[in-house]
């Protein structure tokens, strides 16, 4: 569904990126993690279309996305929760949902949206005339999984979910991306906490100084010590 | 004069001279009164543009309300010598000290503003005192004509000697520039446009000199706006306090090139003749297109050469010149003490703490440094690390605890009064300021912990040299290397002489060679005695230079010690890779 | 002064006030959407009043379009229509110079393209106030409507004190309360609405959820050109002017916009309302000259004590 293939990235004399590439299927859960300043952030931003790679080429379903802008490539069935929240801090938790429905494919199908968003996250519902400014962390981290939800995605991708969250309310997260997943979205992970994010998918790759240095099924990567030395800098890498 | 702007100041007084002799030499010989008017009016208008130029373009403070100013200085001379009879000669000079007192009257309450609300109130004051003015009956007040002994009223029946005056005028206020420019004045001003923040930390005491900024400025154009109403013979509230007068300097200096010295210089010889000539010849045919065309015209210019001509000129056309060669380095006035990490602690934390909202931030931090020591900080993403740094150097207030150096107490302080205490730092995101040389970036560092120009000129060589960058001092910082942006943070730090050295992410982004160069740098401090905090990600580095690790996770203290005890301790595995990790390892 | 002359004084500023305040308020959400949305200082938001005032002086005088609909409704129907005339000229002026100096090309510069902001709008406001003066003449015109001069009278209230609502002004200021709400509908309830107030509260996760936010800023303008212009419209019923008509209103259009807060667009309504109650009743105890100053004043001790305005969200404190 979303091939990544040789992408680099560089801001300035700054390579945040070198070839990397990874490939997500259809239904799959695909993990990247890495320790802090690996990049991961950029290759999000770089799907998403926010930074553009100096070269390499991503395709979704056939689509070469490096040919459409940001806006354009939401409509295309990509769904994007990223780094941070940034959720619409003015505007009210369904607002902030009815956002996140606005490409023509959400639209179609936003009452059914709006009841899978609400039995994930019955929060939510409770909550639907907030100002999502005024909403603690988690709940504002669920407003952003349930705005990436709206549009019915065929992709959704998150960046860093549990960043600044107290781990009980990562736990909850996590659960609550592994129930989307069963409930049949491709997913693209992009964490930190390694072992939780690695638990739930079916492929991760490891992303360190900008490039892939491990990849494989969660089982293999799960055992490799590779993974620890990697992000307490042990490695001679 | 700051160090390396010999040159430069010689080369601007020889232009300044060079302008002022051609200008004067092409006046003498225009016959026609009303284009002696013209070459009147641009060298008072040109003054007037350095004003809001020093100010605004290197000061960054967007003003709209310099018409204050100008018009107080031309009601100043007016009234001086409607009701005293009091010369103009004199009645200048008078403007301008009320141009200053004004501008500490402004400024006192309006600088507690900043961004748009500043520029707004200082649009509002000008537009104020006009309706004061009509209120209080100064609709329109001619200058009175003195038949016998003009010339001591500043009357001149031969336009030509208000050309001169004007010049003269002009001259004291590009000089004025010229001596901010050079000085440390002017590196502040820049520096505290670029970056408050930064400047800041470097230690510069941002709040005095945009005081001293607006005074300077509200002295030229009152000087200015009295010499304008000498020139025109009458003065309204509207032709010196009014909205387009504010406009002029802005539009002028703009044009010619904003924090330039000849910006307002050009803006104005080409802008005013224009506006002029149109009035006079366009102005008959269709009352109004002198307007649209000037309209039109400051609109192309802006678009197609955004900062100015000037820049965009300069840019083009001149080749950046080899940088010049560094003077070798002096040893340092203040030696350092003991080579190696010793048992005496340098700085003490205990019970930090710092909560923004809900969120505990920092939570009851405690640690120490050792005097001579490198410790290096570590921790997750989001485990507030940069806020501890924020709390220690005076970013942030903090909610609770005690930090000293050496015994004296750091929290509370403002930020360059704990760089005056000798705390150098650097942060995560480096600014620069990419038009100026390395070395001026780097002698801000120098000039934040109170040393003289002497002083600071040689710390900041010798900063370079200790960082191995000497060789790059004249190479305007927007041309250099990610690792040597890095360095110059770093430079710039040292140049103000600290005890300690808080750094941020120094390593961030760089490659693996550039990392060893920059490690190499810090090494050889470690060995001439300083006492070094750094906070960074990348682990492998850390482990080659770090004598202890502090490891904090969620704002709280989860580990300390050597690096070998840390990376094994459980808890800090369990930080960074998650319980279930653990248990899959155990398992 | 005896009580009743007090009286009445006061109640017809009141009501002078609040309906001239209904206007101002309306003036006030243009800039708002402009200054408040999208960040972008626009000093030639004066000259879109006074367009929208030509707007309707040409629709509906000298055989125009609405010369049919007779002088009571005319002067009225032609401020509403004098809206989308300007919207589009708005877009224009934004689609081919404001965007060069403002929104995400600008936002990574010192100054967040501020400097560049204001050299461009004051150069398009040279050029509207003098080519206006070229196209329109010099003489000051009016849109003429019997209804200026007849007042509803309301009273006697107190002994012989009695209030003139002066019938032009009331139906301008129901018309801009109309206009108002038709706004707050739009945004509070449509999507184009939440969409904008969405790009305007963080462009970055707009541009994710596939808005394009260039085409929202543009949008933005185009409505803030328009609703200041139907403003304008409303107030060439009861003033006359020309081209230059714009400059006094523009610091009356920034005070109510940071009196109501600075990025709340509603809150720029009341903004705008009350500064005209501070126009209107300051008449009642200062010269003329001095009801401008007034307004300065109360701008400069509202930047200075709550800089959020009445509504406002953030501040941008030292």
């Amino acid at each position: 569904m979303l091939e990544v293939s040789g992408i680099s990235v560089s801001y300035g004399g700054l390579r945040a990126l070198t070839d990397v590439s990874l490939s997500v299927s259809a239904g799959q859960f695909v993990t990247v993690v890495g320790p802090n300043g690996a990049g991961k952030s950029t290759l999000f931003k770089t799907i998403s279309g926010v930074v553009r790679p100096t070269s390499g080429t991503i395709t979704f379903m056939g689509r070469d996305l490096l040919s459409l802008s940001a806006a354009e490539r939401a409509h295309l069935g990509i769904a994007h929760v990223p780094e941070g929240r940034q959720v619409f801090k003015t505007l009210t938790v369904l607002e902030n949902l009815e956002m996140g429905a606005y490409p023509k494919a959400g639209r179609v199908e936003w009452t059914r949206s709006l009841d899978r968003i609400h039995t994930l996250f019955p929060i939510l519902a409770e909550r639907a005339k907030q100002m999502a400014g005024t909403l603690s962390g988690g709940e504002q981290q669920m407003v952003a999984i349930g705005r990436g939800m709206a549009c019915a995605p065929k992709l959704l991708m998150l960046d860093e979910p549990s960043m600044g969250l107290a781990p009980a309310v990562t736990d909850t997260i996590f659960e609550r991306i592994s129930q989307i997943h069963s409930d049949g979205v491709t997913i693209l992970l992009v964490e930190q906490r390694v072992a939780e994010a690695l638990e739930l998918s079916d492929h991760g790759y490891v992303l360190e100084t900008g490039r892939i240095v491990l990849e494989g099924p969660y089982e293999i990567l799960l055992a490799d010590d590779r993974v620890r030395k990697s992000y307490l800098g042990l490695t001679d890498a | 004069m700051r160090i390396g702007t010999a040159e430069k100041l010689r080369r601007d007084l020889t232009v300044l001279v060079a302008l002022t002799v051609v200008y004067l030499g092409v006046a003498w010989f225009v016959p026609n009164s009303y284009y002696q008017l013209i070459l009147t009016l641009v060298p008072i208008w040109a003054a007037f543009g350095v004003s809001w130029n020093i100010l605004s373009g290197y000061g960054g403070q967007l003003s709209f309300g310099q018409a204050s100013f100008f018009g107080i200085g031309g009601y100043t001379v007016t009234l001086a010598l409607v009701y005293w009879n009091l010369t103009p000669w004199l009645g200048i000079p008078l403007g301008v000290v009320m141009g200053g007192v004004a501008a500490v009257v402004i400024g006192t309450p309006t600088f507690r503003l900043r961004g748009h609300y500043f520029a707004l109130a200082m649009l509002a004051y000008p537009l104020a005192i006009l309706y004061f003015m009509q209120y209080f009956g100064f609709q329109e007040v001619s200058l009175p004509m003195h038949r016998d002994e003009p010339a001591a009223f500043l009357e001149f029946a031969d336009p030509r000697y208000y050309t001169i005056v004007a010049v003269g005028l002009l001259f004291v206020s590009v000089l004025a520039c010229i001596a901010v420019e050079n000085s440390r004045f002017g590196l502040a001003l820049l520096a505290l446009r670029q970056n408050e923040l930064a400047a800041e930390a470097a230690g510069i005491d941002t709040r005095t000199w945009k005081m001293r900024a607006l005074i300077v400025s509200g002295m030229i154009a009152a000087g200015a706006g009295g010499l304008y109403a000498c020139v025109q013979l009458v003065v309204t509230p509207d032709s010196v306090f009014g909205m387009l007068v504010s406009a002029q300097p802005v539009v002028m200096t703009l044009f010619g090139g904003v924090a330039s010295l000849w910006g307002p210089v050009i803006g104005a010889a080409f802008l005013v003749p224009l506006s002029k000539l149109l009035d006079a010849y366009a102005g008959d045919y269709l009352r109004g297109i002198q307007g649209v065309v000037y309209g039109a015209t400051v609109i192309a210019i802006i678009l197609a050469a955004p900062d100015g001509l000037f820049w965009t000129f300069r840019d083009r056309f001149f080749r950046p010149k080899a940088p010049e060669p560094l003077p070798a380095a002096y040893p340092s006035a203040r030696g350092f003490a003991a080579a190696h990490a010793s048992p005496i602690a340098l700085m003490k934390v205990e019970g930090l703490s710092k909560s923004f909202g809900g969120l505990r931030a920092v939570s009851n931090v405690s640690f120490t440094i050792g005097e001579g020591e490198i410790l290096g900080i570590i921790g997750p993403n989001g485990a507030g690390k940069t806020t501890l740094f924020n709390l220690l150097n005076g970013v942030l207030p903090s909610d609770g605890g005690t930090a000293t150096l050496g015994g004296e107490a750091m929290l509370g302080k403002k930020v360059h009064q704990i760089c005056h205490m000798g705390v150098g730092r650097t942060f995560q995101v480096v600014r620069s300021f990419a038009r100026l040389p390395l070395l001026d970036n780097v002698i801000v560092g120098a000039y934040g912990a109170g040393l003289s120009d002497q002083e600071a000129a040689d710390a900041a060589i010798r900063a370079l040299h200790r960082t191995g960058l000497a060789e790059q001092a004249g190479v305007p910082a927007g041309q250099l290397t990610n690792k040597q942006l890095r360095l110059m943070e770093l430079a710039r730090a040292l140049a103000g002489q600290p005890r300690l050295l808080l750094l941020d992410e120094t390593l961030a982004g760089l490659g693996r060679e550039e990392c060893d160069d920059v490690l190499n740098v810090l090494h050889r401090l470690r060995e001439e005695g300083m006492t070094i905090g750094i906070i960074e990600h990348t682990m492998h580095a850390m482990m080659r230079i770090a004598d202890r690790f502090l490891v904090l996770d969620h704002g709280a203290v989860l580990a300390s010690g050597t690096p070998r005890e840390v990376v094994e301790d459980r808890s800090v595995i369990e930080a960074y890779l998650g319980k279930k990790w653990l248990a899959k390892q155990d398992a | 002064m005896d009580l009743e002359t007090l009286i009445e004084s006061v109640l017809n500023a009141l009501t002078a006030g609040i309906t001239i305040g209904c206007i101002y308020g309306l003036m006030c959400i243009g800039l708002g959407l402009i200054f408040g949305i999208m960040k972008v200082v626009n000093f030639a938001q004066g000259e879109l009043l006074m367009l929208g005032m030509f707007a309707s002086f040409y629709l509906v005088t000298g055989g125009g379009v609405l010369a049919f609909l007779g002088p009571y409704i005319g002067p009225f129907v032609g401020a509403i229509l004098a809206g989308p005339i300007v919207f589009v000229f708005g877009a224009m002026l934004h689609k081919f110079l404001i965007s060069r100096v403002s929104g995400l090309r600008t936002a990574g510069s010192i100054d967040d393209g501020h400097f560049g902001q204001l050299i461009v709008t004051l150069g398009i406001s040279l050029i509207l106030q003098n080519g206006g003066m070229i196209v329109f003449g010099t003489i000051p015109v009016t849109v003429r409507t019997p209804l200026s001069s007849s007042a509803f009278l309301i009273g006697p209230v107190y002994g012989d004190a009695t209030i003139f609502l002066n019938k032009a002004k009331l139906v301008a200021c129901a018309v801009a309360i109309i206009t108002a709400l038709a706004l707050y509908f739009v945004l509070e309830f449509t999507r184009v609405g939440k969409a904008l107030r969405a790009a305007a509260d963080n462009p970055t996760a707009a541009t994710y959820m596939g808005i394009d936010v260039d085409k929202y800023y543009r949008m933005a303008f185009g409505l803030g050109s328009g609703i200041t212009a139907i403003a304008g419209g409303l107030m060439a019923t009861y003033l006359s002017f020309g081209s230059f008509i714009g400059f006094d209103y523009v610091i009356i259009m920034y005070s109510g916009v940071v009196l109501g807060g600075i990025g709340s667009i509603m809150g720029a309504f009341w903004g705008g309302m009350t500064v005209g109650l501070v126009q209107q009743m300051s008449a009642l105890v200062l010269p003329p000259q001095l009801q401008n100053a007034a307004i300065f004043i109360v701008f400069l001790l509202i930047v200075m004590l709550r800089p959020q305005g009445l509504f406002g969200r953030s501040a941008e404190r030292a």
